[in-house]
């Protein structure tokens, strides 16, 4: 009985803390913590610094359900914390019921990303988020409205005083503010990332796997690979590429050519990052493949030696003649052992990350 | 009124746009822009590639064999473009650099003095042809390539920008 009434006790207690918690903004610039081998190559806006109590902001806003037109979908509804920021889906469903045009993509380390989408047609975290609340298959409410909204509440005038100066709420505040909470989302905590650091070991699997990664295959010189590195190389798994990976003879999606024109540009696509890959299924920009296995396969035996295929991916194989990688069954196991060291399981659990709305109350 | 027609508009389009980029045109021309500290920011295309003097570069590929590449010299280009090479390549010029970013966001750069005759014999060359044909789609229309270099990783392929920028 009184060990339940000590429960009783921490509860409200935990409640009221959480209370004060929502409403202590903290305040200051914020330092954005990576390791040196990540770089300085960081994107921030000299219009948006960022700040401790613009993170604050943001983080509310991008769980805010009522950036939607049906005040049912937030930022986090398809850029879910425990899939790395994706939603499981092939396509997303948006305030319609209808699916989106691309799969949601994996929101980590933007702070290092100069071009956003899969066909990279915003330059800036600023702008890119004004995409998705407006598109009519995603959040679907005009900047207008939503500002309108968030003005007529008790408690996001006054943050937005603390953030901006004043306390009117306008679409781009919001879009500032989102886009500092997006920057401060970095994932530098994998088995990779503490093996590239010494704090970690790899199995031989996985290290057979990682020189399977960084090679490119020669069979003209006895060299086996899968050359992943070309484009997902680094210490952040991240480059800013964009190819046609041989998904199909004639793409449907017509990717970076949508906004070049080039018949070169058909069905190329932002590379991805393969960060927490392992958590962010299903795969490619319209989600056809649900698993790494079926990815691994793809550049194994079924590369479409299209007119537009990356001039890289053009008979790269381990087998001489061949137009796709031809690995064996126990490399396709390798590798894959390798991408899952790309897991960082306290970017997914951080709680700096997650939904304020469950620990903290809603804000009025 | 002409506010709030004005905003409606701007809905329409960011509504909108999303489907119409799905459905936009292909078959432009490729083109190299030239930009940022330069006399006159331009564009061009292969037949303007194709009025400037042509000069021809040995070097090998991935495959490993040798080939001939011909284009214009990037001094020429640049020079042509109002970019401070021969007697101006002194003091701050010197901080100066060009980078080249091909359609699929590869990027590279160029120290200018790196690409200025009065500094290196070496040519480094804005090539449209291998071996007297065009080349081939995943490569160009435009290609550098330097001479002599070990490494191809900065004859980049599909080039689409030079731009000219101050080391901060």
């Amino acid at each position: 009985m009184a060990a339940a009434r000590n429960i009783i006790f921490l509860l409200f207690i935990g409640g009221l803390l959480s209370w004060v918690a929502c409403d202590e903004v903290p305040l200051g610039e914020y330092i954005f913590r990576y390791p040196a081998h990540f770089g300085n190559r960081i994107q921030v806006p000299a219009n948006n610094p960022t700040t401790k109590q613009g993170v604050y902001l943001g983080r509310r806003l991008f769980y805010e359900s009522r950036l939607s037109a049906n005040n049912t979908i937030s930022c986090g509804s398809c850029h879910m914390q425990e899939k790395a920021f994706t939603d499981g889906r092939k396509l997303s469903i948006g305030v319609d019921g209808l699916p989106t045009d691309r799969n949601a993509m994996s929101i980590a380390n933007l702070l290092w990303t100069r071009k956003f989408f899969w066909d990279g047609r915003s330059g800036s975290l600023e702008d890119q988020a004004v995409f998705p609340m407006t598109n009519p298959h995603e959040m679907g409410q005009s900047l207008v409205a939503s500002a309108a909204k968030l003005q007529a509440t008790e408690d996001y005038p006054p943050l937005f005083k603390i953030v901006f100066g004043e306390e009117k709420v306008t679409g781009p505040r919001i879009a500032m503010a989102l886009a500092q909470f997006e920057r401060s989302l970095i994932s530098s905590n994998s088995r990779y990332d503490n093996y590239l650091q010494h704090s970690d070991t790899l199995t031989t699997a996985e290290r057979n796997g990682m020189v399977l990664f960084n090679t490119a295959p020669d069979p003209g010189r006895g060299l086996r690979g899968a050359n992943c590195a070309h484009c997902h190389g680094g210490p952040k798994n991240y480059l800013e590429l964009f190819h046609n990976n041989g998904l199909d003879l004639v793409s449907k999606d017509p990717g970076r050519a949508s906004l070049t024109g080039l018949d070169t540009d058909r069905g190329r696509f932002k590379v991805p990052t393969l960060r927490n890959i392992a958590l962010t299924a299903p795969y490619m920009h319209d989600g056809r493949f649900d698993s790494l296995e079926e990815v691994v396969e793809h550049y194994s035996e079924h590369i479409e030696q299209s007119d537009a295929l990356s001039s890289f991916l053009q008979n790269e194989s381990n087998v001489k003649g061949a137009h796709s990688l031809r690995l064996s069954v126990q490399e396709k196991k390798e590798l894959i052992a390798f991408l899952h060291t790309f897991t960082d399981t306290s970017f997914i659990n951080n709680p700096e990350f997650s939904n304020p709305f469950l620990t903290t109350r809603k804000l009025k | 009124m002409k506010k709030l027609l004005l905003l409606a508009l701007i809905w329409c389009v960011q509504m909108g746009s999303p489907s119409a980029l799905l459905h936009a045109q292909t078959g432009n021309e490729p083109l190299v822009k030239i930009s940022g500290e330069v006399g006159a920011a331009l564009s061009l295309g292969i037949k303007d590639l194709k009025a400037f003097k042509q000069i021809e570069v040995r070097r090998k590929d991935r495959d490993g064999k040798d080939h001939l590449y011909s284009g214009v010299s990037l001094s020429l280009l640049l020079s042509n473009s109002g970019v401070t090479l021969g007697k101006d390549l002194r003091g701050e010029n010197l901080t100066k650099f060009m980078l080249a970013e091909a359609s699929d966001g590869y990027q590279v750069i160029f120290a200018l003095a790196e690409l200025d005759p009065e500094f290196t014999d070496r040519q480094v060359i804005l090539a449209h042809q291998v071996d007297g044909q065009p080349l081939p789609a995943a490569d160009g229309p435009f290609r550098i390539i330097v001479e002599g270099e070990k490494k191809p990783a900065r004859c980049i392929k599909q080039v689409t920008s030079l731009r000219i920028e101050f080391a901060k």
